[in-house]
């Protein structure tokens, strides 16, 4: 996530050109030209493989391996999303991904908001403390360190299927999620957990109506972070799944990428169709992870 | 929000308690959801990309004629954790290469010795196998499709300047230097990509001059023992072959090293190089560019006498049968169908490949009928670049000697790489 340092003008000062002295709009200008020439030039890092990406895949087999990446498709063609689809089972992938994805989120946001609460909670507990340390140490085992006896335990247990990718999706996940909450929930100050108390809430109620709600932000950004490990994940799903008719997108379209054969029209047609989903999602909750990582960063 | 706090204690946990339940009745159903129960299933594992289609439609037909099985395709699964969780696929149809070899020694393919497919193998072949790896006393794998690799040229730009296939290096040159005194480049290179470096140039020199199989079965029997004066060595039987290479490599596109396998491929199909040292694989990435473009397939020359001339080749797919399946008998029927006469020739007349049995047919595609003849007389190496264990980066060397590096240092650094490897193992 490219979080830019833009300079936003506060609304009580963006007046200022018309009332206070003529040096001082001068000054801003010059200080925001290269910037945003700058913020122009990064943004083409991201537009120009998008755009690379969405004509490629509109493109023919021949076209596509003229060595000119930029032209426009001429003919355009729908023959690689056609084959993509096909060659992907596209839908029930798709459906697969879903729903790995979903649990991951709704697992990680519900799990790590629990184990936070109950941590920042019970500091003063060495049992809180050191459970906490314990999550935290997860940070430093890379699934690959595990993969071999992963792959091993979830045959033994039946979980070698998506729901198992999706558990250990959680697992992975956990520990830097209760780190998010932890650090946000010290921020919330305690009186207003006390006054529900005076109310006669229990525990469960309070974090329920009062504390899980607070968390909203926070929520939104440890769901963005579960969301896109997920849904982008190869490794995990392509050990873990035992059903080839069970796989994740990620991995059907790992059969795209050889070094005998270059068919770019149906590789950037799959990538667009599964790169898709991420991308709506990120329009549409942009707004509450830029509010949570600022909530975060800025108490 | 205070005020409807107390009324719905209960109601909550109840709730919590009876999604907990859910969510573990899902963890259940998603156990039970695992393949077994009424008809039988066989997973075929097969993930060469061009031919999915082809053995998909394959399989269903084979699945029509035999009611009460299932065959699952596979390609994408991850082969090593299907054997670390003992549910490897029922057959495999996979290049035969050091990921697979890795299992052939190990032993954990069944024999298939016993089938009488096993006898239609063609016994030319046998070396091949073995020299890759093996099992004492098994047929770990039957080969089904055979690609043979050689320099392509156009025929188109070989007519226009009267030039005829060399037969002996003193020809290759003369042919390259008439092509470049008329400003046609004579090979493409596409040095960027290691591997092409490595299968092309690296391997036609060395298996046009080194016996490939006596010379690695002499290298391991020496194991750790690599070196200048051992009876065999990379820095001794190499030198010359390299040398051979890096005259030829002066005869490539100016801008060599900074193309690749795409590049190289457009490049000869549009008639910009009349020689291109790629296999079969990059027949069909240049038909993509134009189908009709007249192709002729030799053997690199690398010495003076005609009769050294040899392809190269691979075994592109073996199948194999692991011994945890637990559906043998019905893999076996597979394999056996698979091995049918009609079967396999069609698929390797589909895939440009040359039949692995000896009751095979030529190959039917234009270019490479060139080859033929020397497939027939058994005139065939396996690449070098294949039989170095991957732990060495021989692309990677090959690279760095077209691209200027001094050959005995790389060669020396290969020696002294295999007397490591061969130490730790």
């Amino acid at each position: 996530m490219s979080l830019a340092p833009v300079t936003v003008v506060p609304a009580d000062r963006r007046d200022a050109p018309t009332t206070g002295t003529p040096r001082r709009p001068d000054r801003r200008s010059r200080a925001n030209v290269p910037l945003t020439v700058v913020l122009a030039l990064c943004t083409l890092t991201v537009l120009v493989p998008l755009y690379v990406t969405v004509s490629m895949a509109f493109k023919t087999t021949s076209q596509s391996v003229d060595g000119n990446a930029f032209s426009l498709p001429s003919p355009p063609s729908g023959s690689g999303v056609v084959e993509a689809w096909l060659l992907t089972s596209f839908p029930r992938g798709f459906a697969v991904s879903v729903l790995v994805t979903v649990l991951t989120v709704v697992g990680t946001i519900v799990l790590s908001s629990l184990a936070a609460y109950a941590i920042s909670r019970n500091w003063d507990r060495r049992f809180f403390r050191w459970s906490f340390f314990y999550l935290l140490g997860a940070m430093f085992l890379p699934f690959p360190v595990l993969a071999l006896s992963q792959v091993k335990l979830t045959g033994m247990v039946g979980l070698d299927n998506p729901f198992g990718v999706a558990v250990l999706h959680v697992m992975f996940q956990l520990s830097f999620s209760t780190l998010l909450y932890t650090a946000f929930l010290r921020s919330l100050p305690e009186e207003l957990e006390e006054s529900a108390r005076l109310d006669g809430a229990t525990t469960w109620q309070v974090f329920t109506r009062l504390v899980f709600p607070l968390l909203a932000p926070m929520s939104a950004t440890v769901g963005i972070f579960a969301f896109l490990a997920s849904w982008n994940d190869f490794m995990m799903p392509s050990l873990i799944t035992s059903a080839p008719e069970l796989q994740t997108l990620p991995v059907l379209q790992s059969i795209f990428q050889t070094q005998f054969s270059n068919n770019y029209n149906v590789a950037f047609a799959s990538y667009l169709m599964s790169m898709a989903p991420a991308i709506v999602v990120y329009l549409f909750t942009q707004r509450w992870v830029m509010a949570g990582v600022t909530q975060g960063a800025i108490k | 929000m205070p005020p409807t706090l107390t009324t719905t204690s209960g109601m909550t946990r109840r709730m919590f308690l009876r999604a907990a339940t859910l969510t573990g009745a899902g963890l259940a159903l998603g156990a039970c959801a695992t393949p077994g129960g009424g008809t039988a299933t066989l997973t075929f594992h097969q993930s060469k990309p061009e031919v999915i289609g082809y053995f998909g439609e394959l399989l269903a037909a084979y699945q029509q004629e035999h009611p009460g099985l299932r065959v699952r395709h596979d390609s994408t699964s991850n082969l090593s954790a299907g054997f670390v969780r003992s549910s490897p696929p029922d057959v495999g149809c996979l290049n035969y290469n050091f990921e697979v070899a890795r299992f052939v020694e190990r032993g954990v393919l069944s024999d298939l010795s016993d089938l009488p497919e096993a006898d239609r193998v063609n016994p030319a072949l046998h070396p091949l196998v073995e020299l890759t790896a093996s099992f004492a006393g098994r047929t770990s794998v039957l080969p089904y499709s055979l690609m043979a690799a050689a320099v392509l040229y156009n025929r188109e730009i070989f007519d226009a300047h009267g030039l005829t296939p060399p037969t002996t290096w003193t020809e290759m040159v003369e042919v390259c230097e008439t092509l470049a005194a008329a400003g046609v480049t004579p090979v493409y290179g596409t040095y960027r990509d290691t591997w092409t470096i490595g299968q092309g140039l690296f391997d036609y020199c060395v298996g046009g001059m080194v016996d490939v199989d006596a010379f690695f079965r002499q290298l391991r029997r020496q194991g750790a023992d690599v070196g200048p004066d051992s009876p065999v060595s990379f820095q001794k039987d190499f030198r010359e072959p390299v040398e051979r290479m890096l005259a030829l490599a002066r005869y490539s596109n100016p801008d060599a090293a900074s193309r690749g396998y795409g590049d190289g491929n457009l490049a000869f199909a549009r008639g910009e190089a009349a020689m291109y040292l790629q296999g079969p694989w990059a027949l069909t990435e240049i038909a993509k560019t134009d189908p009709d473009l007249p192709i002729g397939a030799f053997p690199l020359p690398v010495t003076d006498d005609p009769g050294d001339r040899k392809v190269r080749v691979n075994i592109d797919l073996a199948l194999w049968i692991p011994e945890a399946s637990p559906r043998q008998e019905e893999a076996r029927a597979l394999v056996q169908h698979l091995m049918r006469p009609d079967v396999i020739d069609a698929y390797n007349e589909f895939a440009n490949g040359f039949g692995t049995t000896t009751d095979a047919p030529d190959v039917a595609h234009p270019t490479l009928r060139d080859l033929q003849a020397y497939y027939d007389d058994a005139a065939f190496y396996l690449g070098a670049s294949q039989l170095v264990p991957q732990a060495i980066p021989i692309h990677n060397y090959a690279q760095a000697l077209v691209t200027g590096s001094d050959p005995d240092d790389v060669l020396r650094t290969l020696d002294a790489d295999w007397a490591r490897l061969a130490f730790r193992s």
